[in-house]
């Protein structure tokens, strides 16, 4: 009986467990004691079970309406006192989620502009703001990556608008996020340590003699010194300034700020810079003045100020931070080495960059900038205004330079598309302030028509590609257009102040607060005039960049062209909103990626999968996908494990390579007879001669054995030879154990691979492209070499879908069967064949281990009753089964390339509807061994087809395979 | 928010026999109801009253039941409940009867009525005993169930909104 009421004394679980079965020693009369004992338990029971809270609503919730009070929620003694209590426990468990009334000042005191200043200061103290951030973050969504916070797309709806912008107008974004690291030498010494980290394999190199010149910017893949072609650190853009007679020569190298660690350790370590430079703190005189400037103007406009009438003079108002926030002032960013006396300096913010997008992104810039006036005298003794430009305005040289730069840059109206220009051109340029001229309402810069009427203007990037010259009428206008779109800006033109460091101080620390030309605005006599300022105008050097835009592949040549304008910093906004006037969009992160997407370009660091950043960005990718997954119910989620899909938050580049090569290994597939081998080998190492280096290196076998092989007759080579390649696969394991795999970047192989991707038969197309390029039929002792020599490498390809579909991120690359290319010949609504369903093989497990779970945790339960403590190597065991998801692959992944009914290529890193090429399109990397596999086996005219497979889905779909190089 | 509405008959199965409560479980109770409904008002009486019929709660030792049925037809339910005399279980059947305390909308207020039903019965029982023994016992668990109540205090008075009953 007691028992029985132990039973029901478990509070609400009593009642209703209420139902029990009547235990055989029932007894069989009623004694008063026992009816009310049982009476007595029951009342227990009940009210333990009216006591307790139904539902889970809030407290006031509960009271009948002609009780309830308007701010209940908020203020606990609007309740009855009777419910505080209660209420009381609710609102701390909620208050958490509340957002924290921290501000003790009331709104109009904070939104004060002295203490706005402050807290937005405060605010960048962690997260770089750029200088237009507020202007972002009223507008966009902003995220905090790579220590910035950035906008990441607009709030509006504008996924359309910005890809329209792209192709008919014009697109701006803000780069400044991108550090810029400089280097000062001389040349030869700079040249003989850069060319370790990068290889002519890869396309250019700092000794470019056009970019060296300092007429083109470059761009290049940077690699860790002599480990060509492992251990890349990443793609940079490259600007030499100009050779100005002194012997020094300064380079800037752009890099994306996820890069930025790795290239400037590898940069201090080739260049042995170690030692800081003496330590620049920004001296306080100048800002003093500016503030004391500040403070007049304040106090002329009338005393307002309370803070200052109280707290007297002392108050310093607070200055706005320009440029990096977050840096220590008293800690160096320069290093200069002892021996060569190179001195790299760390200029991140101190550059800005924004990049203008578009057809059009020119007429923007001609409306923008006005070129500076020429200027002889000091407008003010005092002031250091201007007074580099004055100085300069004396030397009959320079100015005629200017007149030149001006006139170049009065020519690019002219041009219909950016794309015309040679690629990476650059324009130095000294321009006027853009706030003076600023149109009173925002409207579309087209360019001018009437002025180069002989000239078709095209806003479209199909027409604009090609244009006879002969259209042309004998304007004299028309004939220099004409010339700078043949000969491009000459080099001297390049040159541009921005270089100087001492100037572009001088210009930040000069420029004309927003207020106080407002106020010069407001004195006007007419009212909406254009504003003079004469010689108090500021004076500003910029540095314009062409962007090439689309230049691999055949169809949009030019695409997503622009220009890139580097401005001195301070002068962000003064930029910005003139720009903006002029009708352009602004696209933020994702914009760029999709920018990149249909130009088909490697996006940093999503494509770069073999550098630091690129391992890291995976990474995160991986757990923030994982993330959203576990929060959706197993129900409602996708079992990748039945899906076949092995690994979907992930590309196991190492794995997939891995396989490949003990499937070639094993298959013997590609194993050559005797003649073709030796030629094989010798090619092999030709081609890849740095990776031969390495290998020798690392290896004296291979070395001897080699010999051995040159000593033995050719029937006999056979033996040793097939000793040294796996020798060979054996010691290449060793040395690239950093990655394990390889994305392969050398322009030869890649257009080689290119023409093999075409279908040779069909339309007779590649005929045509092997006569244009020069490349060999693809033959066993053509492609065996480059097998060999590597292993494991990854190839960048794209891929646009045939018919339906569109592809996702880390949608699977595999290689159609001969049944589905016969089908696909026969059917022309074929849309692909399906992947059959797999079996869940973790599901048991998984349920096995909820049920243990299950146990354990009331054995625990149990056990905190009786008052034991758990003990701790019970929760380290289930801790290790945490990771057992439903749904996903938790074992270590089996081999990647057989798992499925097709076989696996590779992986897609972008995807998406392409608005550009009206159909699905996906970017990715798969394995360069599977690849010519695929290629060597295919029929000639369906060369290149691949089929694609989303993560989620069993649906194959065809899609055609392309290398742009 | 719409929902479904039931209604709560709150009874007590009394029997002569002190061995009927061997078979008072929920499945025998429910199928007895059942089977009065079926001869009272036949098949469609029955249908339309076993939509979402349940015993929700039952207990042995004091004879309490309370069953569930939706709000249109309860009275065809508390109409065939005075037919049910007999429950059956294990192959015995003890002659009992339903006695109908109270009809509720919520599960809620049958408990508010059970909690006062049982304290009066205690009550009763305590002005009728006849021996001292009898009289402390009775006080003793009256004081045991009033204790709770003290500590739940403000758990109980919080629930001073009855929700309407029939």
């Amino acid at each position: 009986k007691g028992q029985n009421r132990g039973e029901r004394g478990r509070g609400r679980g009593g009642w209703q467990g209420g139902c029990q079965s009547v235990s055989e020693e029932m007894p069989k009369y009623i004694t008063v004691s026992t009816f009310a004992q049982a009476r007595a338990a029951e009342i227990n029971a009940m009210l333990k079970a009216v006591a307790q809270k139904s539902s889970n609503s809030l407290v006031f919730q509960t009271l009948p309406r002609h009780m309830r009070r308007r701010a209940m929620s908020h203020n606990i003694k609007r309740l009855p006192r009777r419910l505080q209590e209660v209420a009381r426990k609710e609102a701390e468990k909620a208050v958490h989620q509340k957002k924290e009334q921290s501000k003790t000042k009331c709104r109009k005191a904070r939104r004060r502009h002295i203490n706005l200043v402050a807290e937005f200061n405060r605010r960048q103290r962690k997260n770089i703001w750029l200088e237009t951030h507020i202007w972002h973050a009223k507008r966009f969504h902003m995220v905090k990556k790579w220590g910035y916070c950035l906008g990441n797309s607009p709030t509006e709806k504008s996924y359309r608008a910005c890809y329209r912008a792209m192709t008919e107008h014009c697109l701006l974004q803000d780069l400044s996020y991108y550090c810029c690291l400089e280097l000062t030498g001389r040349e030869n010494e700079l040249l003989k340590q850069l060319a370790r980290i990068c290889s002519i394999d890869t396309g250019l190199t700092f000794e470019e003699a056009c970019c060296l010149s300092g007429r083109f910017e470059g761009s290049l893949n940077l690699y860790r010194a002599d480990h060509y072609p492992e251990d890349m650190l990443g793609p940079v853009t490259f600007l030499w300034k100009p050779r100005d007679g002194s012997e020094n020569r300064q380079l800037w190298i752009w890099v994306h700020p996820a890069l930025k660690q790795d290239i400037l350790r590898e940069l201090k370590a080739i260049f042995q810079c170690s030692e800081p430079e003496e330590i620049y703190i920004p001296e306080p005189v100048a800002t003093s003045i500016q503030e004391e400037k500040r403070m007049d103007v304040v106090l002329t406009l009338g005393k307002k100020r309370k803070k200052e009438d109280k707290e007297g003079e002392k108050a310093v108002p607070v200055k706005k931070i320009i440029g990096d926030g977050t840096r220590d002032p008293f800690q160096s960013y320069s290093w200069i080495s002892q021996t060569t006396g190179i001195v790299i300096s760390d200029k991140t913010m101190e550059i800005l960059r924004y990049r203008l997008i578009g057809p059009l992104s020119h007429s923007v810039l001609t409306e923008t900038l006005k070129a500076a006036s020429l200027q002889t005298e000091m407008a003010d003794s005092e002031t250091e205004l201007n007074n580099w430009w004055v100085e300069n305005c004396k030397d009959s040289e320079k100015v005629s330079l200017h007149q030149r730069q001006s006139a170049i840059f009065e020519l690019l109206e002219g041009i219909s598309s950016p794309s015309e220009m040679p690629p990476g051109t650059i324009l130095g340029l000294t321009v006027g302030d853009p706030r003076v001229n600023l149109p009173k309402k925002k409207t579309k810069a087209v360019p001018d028509f009437e002025k180069y009427q002989g000239r078709d203007m095209h806003q479209s990037w199909s027409c604009a590609q090609w244009k006879p010259l002969s259209d042309h009428t004998d304007d004299p206008d028309n004939d220099k257009v004409r010339q700078l779109y043949l000969e491009g800006v000459p080099v001297d033109c390049a040159h541009s102040f921005i270089w100087d460091q001492d100037i572009c101080k001088n210009v930040t620390e000069n420029k004309i607060s927003e207020q106080d030309l407002n106020h010069m605005r407001a004195q006007l006599l007419v009212p909406g005039s254009h504003l003079d300022l004469g010689p108090c105008e500021s004076k500003i050097p910029i540095l314009l960049v062409q962007q090439p835009g689309k230049m691999a592949g055949e169809d949009r040549p030019g695409w997503g062209s622009g220009w890139d304008i580097y401005l001195p910093k301070g002068w962000g906004m003064a930029f910005w909103i003139p720009f903006i006037y002029r009708g352009v969009r602004v696209g933020g992160l994702q914009e760029a990626l999709k920018h990149s997407e249909y130009q088909r370009t490697p996006h940093t660091p999503n494509d770069f999968p073999d550098s630091q950043a690129g391992m890291q960005f995976a990474k995160e990718l991986e757990a923030t996908l994982l993330e959203k997954f576990k929060r959706r119910p197993p129900a409602k989620r996708a079992n990748y494990v039945k899906l076949g899909t092995l690994s979907p938050f992930i590309c196991p580049w190492g794995q997939l390579t891995k396989n490949w090569e003990v499937r070639m290994k094993a298959s013997g597939e590609f194993v050559p007879s005797s003649p073709h081998r030796e030629r094989c080998a010798t090619e092999g190492h030709s081609f890849c001669y740095p990776k031969e280096e390495v290998v020798k290196e690392a290896s004296p076998k291979t070395g001897e054995a080699e010999e051995t092989m040159e000593i033995t007759s050719s029937e006999g080579a056979l033996k040793t030879e097939d000793v040294t390649g796996t020798q060979d696969f054996g010691e290449r394991d060793e040395t690239m154990t950093t990655n394990g795999f390889i994305v392969l970047r050398s322009e030869k192989l890649l257009m080689q691979l290119s023409a093999w991707c075409y279908p040779t038969a069909g339309r007779d197309r590649r005929v045509r492209l092997i006569s244009r390029l020069g490349q060999k039929d693809m033959t066993e002792d053509i492609f065996l070499p480059i097998l060999m020599s590597y292993p494991r490498a990854l190839v960048w390809v794209n891929l646009s879908l045939l018919r339906k579909g569109n592809p996702e991120l880390h949608a699977m690359i595999c290689i159609p069967t001969e049944d589905d290319l016969l089908h696909l010949s026969k059917d022309k609504l074929f849309c692909g064949p399906q992947e059959p369903k797999h079996r869940d093989i973790f599901k048991h497990k998984v349920q096995k281990l909820k049920e243990e779970k299950k146990k354990k945790k009331k054995k625990e339960n149990m056990k905190a009753l009786e008052g034991d403590p758990p003990s701790v190597p019970d929760k380290e065991t289930t801790e290790e089964h945490e990771d057992l998801i439903l749904g996903l692959w938790s074992d270590a992944l089996p081999d990647v390339t057989s798992h499925c009914s097709r076989t696996l290529l590779g992986y897609v890193t972008r995807g998406d509807f392409s608005l550009a090429a009206g159909c699905g399109e996906a970017l990715g990397f798969v394995s360069l061994t599977g690849l010519l596999y695929m290629l060597h086996k295919q029929p000639a005219d369906k060369k290149g087809l691949v089929l694609l497979r989303t993560p989620a889905s069993l649906q194959y779909r065809f899609a055609r395979l392309n290398i742009e190089v | 928010m719409v929902r479904f509405k039931n209604r709560y008959v709150l009874c007590e199965v009394v029997s002569e026999d002190p061995r009927c409560r061997q078979c008072i479980e929920d499945r025998a109770v429910g199928l007895a109801v059942r089977d009065a409904i079926g001869r009272v008002h036949g098949d469609y009486g029955l249908a339309c009253c076993s939509i979402s019929f349940t015993v929700k709660y039952l207990n042995a030792y004091t004879g309490t039941v309370l069953l569930r049925c939706r709000k249109d037809s309860y009275r065809l339910l508390c109409s065939a409940l005075p037919f049910v005399r007999q429950l059956e279980s294990r192959n015995q059947r003890y002659p009992c009867f339903l006695n109908t305390l109270h009809v509720g909308g919520t599960i809620r207020t049958c408990q508010k009525f059970l909690i006062q039903y049982n304290r009066r019965q205690l009550l009763m029982l305590l002005q009728n005993c006849t021996n001292e023994e009898e009289r402390r016992c009775i006080q003793k668990s009256l004081l045991s169930c009033s204790l709770t109540e003290e500590q739940s205090q403000s758990g109980d008075e919080e629930d001073d909104d009855g929700t309407e009953t029939d």
